[in-house]
């Protein structure tokens, strides 16, 4: 057991990035406080400077933004900027943490980030959403985290004026540097990495010519917010490039002076989405050119992503290392010279821009924190962790994700939070949901059967809305609406002392609708929906009206007509709002079991983590034992004792009280809501049927070994998968020593019609055995016909070390694949060599295939249609969100990990094994399951069955009920509307934004204008 | 049509991209006429015909639902069905006699506020080209002589 009595309940995360916070919200929906610090005055690290990303090519900070908006508020999270750790004393379960917090000069809760003192002095202060020209220090959403501002003291030369600049009192002169320890369970770092600085290098022109950019320098110039406004335009002289080339692996993959040996892991992907996007953009007029060396599109879906870049998009692929980029000065081209495998005289071509791809590096500030925190680092700089511990840092209690552990993407980054989140969790107890943190409010009053007194309450926002309309006239018109009770001007209505007033005045007035003129529901709706509880209003009766971001700030130039608008904004509201009822919000008490479906590395490992923190978990595995495909597995490419682990795994799950093992057993049937299933299981030799009550379920059904019939693989002995020969070498090491020859064939079955996608797992497998037979015996010739090599990450360190011990790599074309020919005495593969230019002929003692995984069809269609869930194409289950929500699924309360997700090795299916638990736990730590208000209602005598509703709803959610009419299940209806607009008999309402608000908004701007 | 008409302009923002657009024009203070008036939904897919064939009933001149970029839709494909409804209110439009200009679907990302402030731009000033809207007209003429 990992769990410590301790009265410290709070998890440190240091590093606001994507990844810290990810774990820090884990950590706080499953209710633990957390502490998150960033060095930076806001949170969101490197990707708040992402223009697009992949594989989606969305702008994925709208998706995000929520997140970070959800960590201002969320009740647990502590969120610390500007803070750094100082000292690490004690030991897991009850460290003592010295953090320094440096002065901001501005009070976080009072700034409304209304930007006066930014136009006044903006030499001083430090915000940027979005606005700055200097690339890529701005932000593209107009979110930043905390909301504020943050001043740059050293820039300050009259504090008084700064002080009077700011009208809300926010400005902090006196603010000083403060010290504070805190006691907390567990850390997890988080600290990201640094991108190389290219201008070291003396080859490729980095920071050197104008039009040699790094990648992302490159997204900010194509972005909508960047220096120019998304029209791409070269750095020298403002123009247009025609021809763009992308060179891979810079500073990286290297052995030189200034490169790093690994390798980066996202660049070959960013490489292909700033080409798709500029091809995208741009089409026929611009031509887009990557040199690579291997093209290591080795995650979910992504080898299709490359497919469409070259086959849809156009992008010209060129495996070669340049030697270097020389500009002519003339023009501000620039010249690459290179040479290519079939042709060993060096060529040069001429490009309007050249872009860097430049990979991760840790900085020497990592290097010291992980000094302080008593964290062994690996020889590259990055946290030292374990093959089957792949989040816990060297020192107990101290965990890791995210780029601080390894380069990675960002899928990775978030289910190793997740992952970590549920480690560090382990340290402390799961609290008992007691309710209290909602029961804050007073009981609602009933206002059904009252006629609508509305308040309307506007803000001025200090000079924000005050000086461009005169709040007080406007009120004083708003106060002759029909249905007005009361109307006032607030100032700042976010304020606490404005919030106070309004509570009282709402009492006073027997006020039963609310209308706020102010600033965007986006950010403020939340704030006075609370207001609204504390009055015992029901939280749905305020409606915000934006006359700050959608009136006086855009036409500040034009008072009279903005106040106008105000005018008819305010109206809409009233309007609308009073037809605003009640709603409830929908919530059902949680069951706190747990299915895990699949019994291998994944689903034991989630189990035992979930049964560790208190909750009954039922394990159920087709097969009679534990353990899944990595069985067959030996030994990593690390070393680590694959059979040992797996042995001690299911004695220490079958061993355990809170976990019920169903071997031999299958799922027949399911049916229920999230938070409260019921799945029907046929169990044990005699497949008796019982039912599972449970709250959330794990999908880890893993995947299988493919076994294609190609190159002699069944009919003759010698052919083998890497699967067979890691067991030959562990089981029958004699035979493995006496091959003089041995040949591997790479992409058996995969990159291919049919099974397009890459097994990701294959590279490492054919280096790991590569290495062990060299080990067993060093004179052996070992030929790998490879197609790229993909050792990601530190895998490359091994990829170096076989090449070293004289294993030959030959590539092959997908075209020109290798043939094999076999007779009693002698197996030979024939492969077209590209840089030789011609064929050899190697004979082989074994033929090893490097055939991969493959989907369970069969058992992920059955579960998919059993628990409505969406597969990906090639029959891996499909999850919420391919880029932010990797681990959880579209239907609330399931989750995916390991190779029933996508292919991946034993230590990434361990993570994400973590992560499962992790984000199960978000739910789990609640009795109750909210669902919201907002999702659609059928009135059943209205409906006439026409099963449009059923077609079009994006979720598949209504469905004919047995009397016939069209129900939709306010569990599992995401509130968007579309069946709603699409009903013929108008039989359907979404609740919130119900078709006679929408028609009164109309009323209220066209009422008095005809 | 007189030189001081100002156009009345519906737009339906979907909360996840175009409300969230104009709330980035808004910081960015780029500015827009007045003439448009927002109200949010949810997604695009919850404008309904009827919603928008009212706006123009009631006295807009001019219409448009504003979603996400295609592919990008917060719930899949909202966007698409609106812009398939949107292209049948123009049809419809069309048979009665009013431009189908005056109806339009626009797609934005939430980053983009810049597009929502020329969109707002261009909108107003093609409807101000094409002048009051007839519906309005005629809803104003049949109203005087119900009153008389």
């Amino acid at each position: 057991m990992n769990t410590r009595e301790t009265d410290k309940q709070s998890v440190l995360v240091i590093g606001g990035g994507v990844g810290g916070i990810r774990a820090a919200l884990d950590l706080a929906e499953s209710r633990r406080d957390v502490v998150l610090i960033d060095k930076s005055y806001s949170i969101g690290g490197l990707m708040t400077r992402l223009d697009r990303t992949f594989p989606t090519n969305n702008c994925d900070l709208c998706t995000i933004s929520p997140h970070l908006s959800e960590s201002g508020r969320q009740l647990r999270l502590d969120l610390k900027p500007m803070t750094v750790v100082e000292q690490v004393e004690g030991q897991a379960g009850d460290f003592r943490v010295t953090i320094r917090t440096l002065p901001r000069y501005i009070d976080v809760e009072k700034c409304t980030a209304c930007g006066e003192c930014a136009e006044k002095f903006p030499d001083w202060i430090r915000f940027t959403p979005g606005l700055d020209p200097r690339a890529p220090t701005c932000m593209r959403y107009p979110q930043a985290t905390p909301y504020a501002f943050s001043v740059d003291a050293d820039k300050v030369t009259d504090f008084d004026a700064l002080q009077k600049a700011c009208k809300v009192g926010a400005i902090i002169t006196d603010d000083k540097e403060k010290t504070e320890t805190l006691s907390v369970a567990s850390i997890i770092l988080s600290t990201g990495a640094e991108l190389f600085d290219p201008a070291v290098l003396d080859n490729f022109g980095g920071g050197q010519f104008p039009n040699v950019v790094t990648g992302l320098e490159y997204e900010r110039l194509m972005s909508a917010s960047g220096p120019t406004l998304g029209q791409l335009a070269r750095p020298s002289d403002n123009k247009r490039p025609a021809r763009v080339a992308w060179i891979q692996c810079v500073g990286s993959r290297g052995i030189n002076r200034q490169d790093v040996p690994y390798c980066s892991s996202v660049c070959c992907m960013y490489a292909l989405k700033e080409a798709i996007v500029t091809k995208e953009r741009f089409a026929e007029d611009i031509e887009a050119s990557i040199f690579y060396m291997d093209m290591r599109t080795c995650g979910k879906d992504y080898e299709l992503y490359l497919n469409r870049a070259v086959n849809e998009y156009g992008v010209n692929l060129v495996r070669s290392r340049p030697h270097s980029v020389v500009e002519d000065p003339e023009t501000g081209n620039l010249v690459i010279t290179y040479a290519t495998d079939d042709d060993e005289r060096h060529k040069t071509e001429v490009f309007d821009m050249v872009v860097l791809s430049t990979g991760f590096r840790i900085p020497a500030s990592t290097r010291e924190l992980a000094g302080r925190l008593g964290i062994d680092l690996n020889e590259h700089g990055y946290a030292q962790t374990s093959g089957f511990s792949p989040v816990a840092t060297s020192r107990p209690g101290i965990y890791v994700c995210g780029v601080s552990e390894s380069p990675k993407d960002i899928p990775e980054t978030m289910i190793q939070a997740s992952a970590a989140a549920a480690m560090a969790g382990t340290q402390l107890h799961l609290e008992q949901d007691t309710g209290a943190e909602e029961e804050d409010f007073p009981p609602e009053i009933d206002v059904s059967g009252q006629d609508p007194r509305v308040g309307v309450f506007v803000c001025d926002c200090g000079p924000n809305i005050g000086d461009v309309i005169t709040v007080s006239a406007l009120v004083e018109e708003v106060r002759s609406f029909p249905g007005v009770a009361y109307a006032e001007a607030v100032g700042y209505g976010c304020s606490k002392e404005s919030m106070d007033k309004m509570e009282s005045l709402i009492r006073e007035h027997g006020l039963n609708r609310v209308v706020i003129g102010g600033c965007s529901p986006r950010t403020h709706e939340t704030k006075f929906q609370d207001m609204m509880r504390c009055c015992g209003l029901n939280k749905y009766l305020v409606e915000i009206v934006n006359i700050r971001d959608q009136d006086t700030w855009v036409h500040t130039d034009r008072p009279a007509d903005a106040t106008r608008k105000a005018v008819k904004m305010l109206e809409m509201g009233v309007h609308a709002v009073a037809r605003a009822h009640p709603l409830m919000e929908h919530s059902l008490p949680m069951n706190q079991n747990v299915l895990v479906v699949g019994g291998g590395v994944t689903g034991m490992n989630a189990a035992l983590i979930l049964s560790d923190q208190g909750f009954r978990v039922y394990l159920v595995e087709r097969e009679a034992r534990l353990g899944g495909i990595a069985r067959n597995i030996r030994a990593t490419l690390e070393g680590d004792d694959v059979g040992r682990y797996i042995t001690e795994l299911a004695e220490k799950v079958t061993a355990d009280q809170r976990i019920q093992v169903l071997t031999q057993s299958i799922i027949v049937d399911h049916k229920g809501m999230p938070g409260r299933f019921t799945t029907g299981i046929q169990t044990g030799p005699r497949m008796h049927y019982m039912q599972i009550e449970h709250g959330v379920s794990i999908l880890a059904t893993g995947a299988l070994a493919n076994r294609p019939g190609q190159y002699l693989l069944g009919e003759d002995d010698r052919v083998m998968t890497q699967l067979d020969m890691d067991a030959k070498i562990a089981d029958d090491p004699e035979s493995v020593r006496s091959m003089e020859q041995a040949v591997m064939i790479q992409c058996v079955g995969s990159r291919e019609p049919g099974n397009p996608n890459c097994s990701r797992i294959c590279c490492q497998s054919a280096i790991k055995n590569a290495l062990r037979m060299k080990n067993l015996n060093p004179d052996m010739q070992i030929y790998v016909l490879y197609r790229d090599m993909r050792t990601y990450g530190f895998q490359e360190d091994y990829y170096r070390e076989a090449r070293k011990q004289g294993v030959k790599f030959i590539r092959y074309e997908p075209e020109r694949r290798p043939e094999v020919r076999a007779d009693k005495d002698d197996l030979a593969v024939c492969v077209y060599d590209e840089v030789l230019g011609r064929s050899l002929e190697i004979s082989a003692d074994a033929l090893v295939l490097s055939t991969g995984l493959i989907a369970d069809d069969e058992t992920t269609e059955d579960l998919s249609v059993m628990f409505h869930l969406p597969r990906s194409d090639d029959g891996y289950f499909l999850e919420d969100h391919v880029k932010l929500r990797p681990t959880d699924m579209s239907v609330r309360g399931f989750f995916v990990a390991g190779t029933a997700h996508a292919p991946k090795s034993i230590r990434e299916s361990i993570t994400q094994a973590q992560a499962a638990a992790g984000r199960a736990q978000t739910l789990l730590a609640k009795q109750w399951i909210n669902l919201g208000a907002s999702v659609a209602k059928v009135e059943g005598d209205k409906c006439a069955a026409c099963l449009i509703c059923v077609r079009v709803c994006p979720y598949n959610v209504p469905y004919i009920n047995a009397e016939g009419y069209s129900e939709i299940d306010p569990a599992r209806c995401h509130g968007c509307g579309t069946c709603v607009a699409d009903c013929p008999a108008r039989a359907i309402q979404l609740m919130q934004y119900e078709d006679d608000q929408i028609l009164a908004k109309l009323d209220g701007l066209f009422e008095r204008m005809n | 049509m007189t030189d001081s008409f100002e156009p009345e302009i519906v737009a339906f923002c979907c909360h996840y991209c175009a409300y969230t657009a104009a709330d980035m024009a808004g910081s960015k203070r780029i500015s827009y006429p007045p003439n448009v008036k927002i109200i949010r939904v949810p997604c695009t897919g919850k404008v309904d015909a009827i919603h928008i064939m009212k706006a123009l009933e009631k006295g807009a001149d001019g219409v448009y639902v504003a979603g996400c970029l295609e592919g990008d839709c917060h719930f899949k494909t909202g966007n698409i069905r609106a812009a398939h409804r949107v292209r049948r209110v123009q049809a419809l439009l069309e048979e009665i006699g009013v431009e189908p200009e005056r109806v339009e679907m626009i797609t934005m990302s939430a980053g983009m506020g810049e597009r929502f402030a020329k969109t707002a731009r261009d909108f107003t000033e093609k409807i101000r080209q094409l002048g009051p809207s007839p519906v309005k007209t005629a809803a104003r003429d049949f109203r005087r002589r119900a009153v008389s």
